[in-house]
């Protein structure tokens, strides 16, 4: 089992952090386009799956699964969204989502009187805590590479 | 008391309306002193009257040393909900206050990232620890320093008339 890579978006799209572990194929495009390239997305997805569900949603969109990886997703009352990709094995994941954002965004970012909200996250320790967080997770295996 | 949350919040905002307000940045030093002057003095008032609160069950202290015992385990329990790390002093009226997690500076870095900031969150704390003592009594010069967050120091001079 592997994790792949974390997007961090808030509410207007802005990707406020990305970190990647086991990632054997890049887009093939810059960064930024990638994330608008996500976010737009993400948010496509969202719009369709309230469109088209038959009944009222509770949590709406959570994940999905192609052939080769599964994207799990957490969205926050307050815009914040949680992505995550890992391999097929992973099942829910809400509560490690759930943790990232309530442990480490929150916690680090948000009570951090020196990060202004709505950018790239710079705090180093944010960005450490977080790594070694994903690392001690029981399905992020290194032997993927 | 109220939650953690709410003082570190508030702490914060006061901290950064403090550096808006600040007259003009271009003065450098002189801009810089008057704000840090005006978060020591709101602490010293906040001091003062924490000095009067807490002390309830106590006897009257008998020596200085026990009144810094004080500002370490029960006036920093009731501000930070933990003890301060350690205590020395030189027995000539010099104390310092060492504080290895700093709650106010705990969740800014861990190192030297932010370290130039640190200052304006400890001016807060250093009125404080003023304000505390001289309600018992005691006039004091209080200064902090922090070299690698989250830890630092708060150096209590007892000033004897």
């Amino acid at each position: 089992m592997t994790v792949h890579n974390l997007y961090l978006f808030d509410r207007n799209g802005v990707c406020l952090h990305y970190s990647e572990w086991h990632r054997k194929k890049q887009a093939g495009i810059p960064k930024e386009e990638e994330f608008k390239l996500m976010y737009g997305m993400l948010f496509s997805i969202r719009s369709f799956v309230s469109k088209m569900s038959p009944l009222d949603m509770k949590d709406g969109f959570l994940a999905f699964q192609t052939s080769r990886y599964k994207l799990h997703y957490y969205e926050t009352p307050t815009g914040i969204k949680v992505v995550m990709n890992t391999d097929l094995g992973v099942g829910p994941i809400r509560d490690v989502l759930h943790h990232i954002y309530s442990a480490l965004y929150v916690e680090l970012v948000v009570k951090n009187p020196l990060c202004p909200l709505g950018q790239t996250v710079q705090s180093e320790l944010f960005r450490s805590r977080l790594d070694s967080y994903v690392r001690s997770l029981p399905f992020f295996s290194a032997r993927a590479g | 008391m109220v939650d953690v949350v709410l003082f570190e919040l508030l702490h914060k905002e006061m901290v950064a309306e403090l550096w808006a307000q600040a007259p003009d940045p271009d003065l450098g030093p002189g801009g810089q002193k008057m704000s840090l002057l005006v978060l020591e003095s709101i602490g010293f008032r906040v001091g003062q009257a924490l000095g009067e609160r807490l002390p309830r069950e106590m006897q009257a202290f008998r020596e200085e040393l026990d009144m810094l015992k004080f500002l370490c385990k029960d006036l920093w329990v009731a501000m930070f909900q933990k003890q301060i790390d350690s205590l020395r002093t030189n027995h000539q009226g010099i104390y310092v206050l060492q504080d290895n997690s700093f709650p106010l500076l705990a969740r800014m870095g861990s190192g030297l990232q932010y370290l130039e900031e640190a200052p304006k969150f400890l001016a807060f704390t250093c009125g404080l620890l003023r304000g505390t003592l001289s309600t018992l009594g005691i006039k004091s010069l209080v200064t902090a320093s922090a070299t690698a967050l989250p830890a630092c120091r708060f150096q209590v001079a007892i000033q004897r008339a």
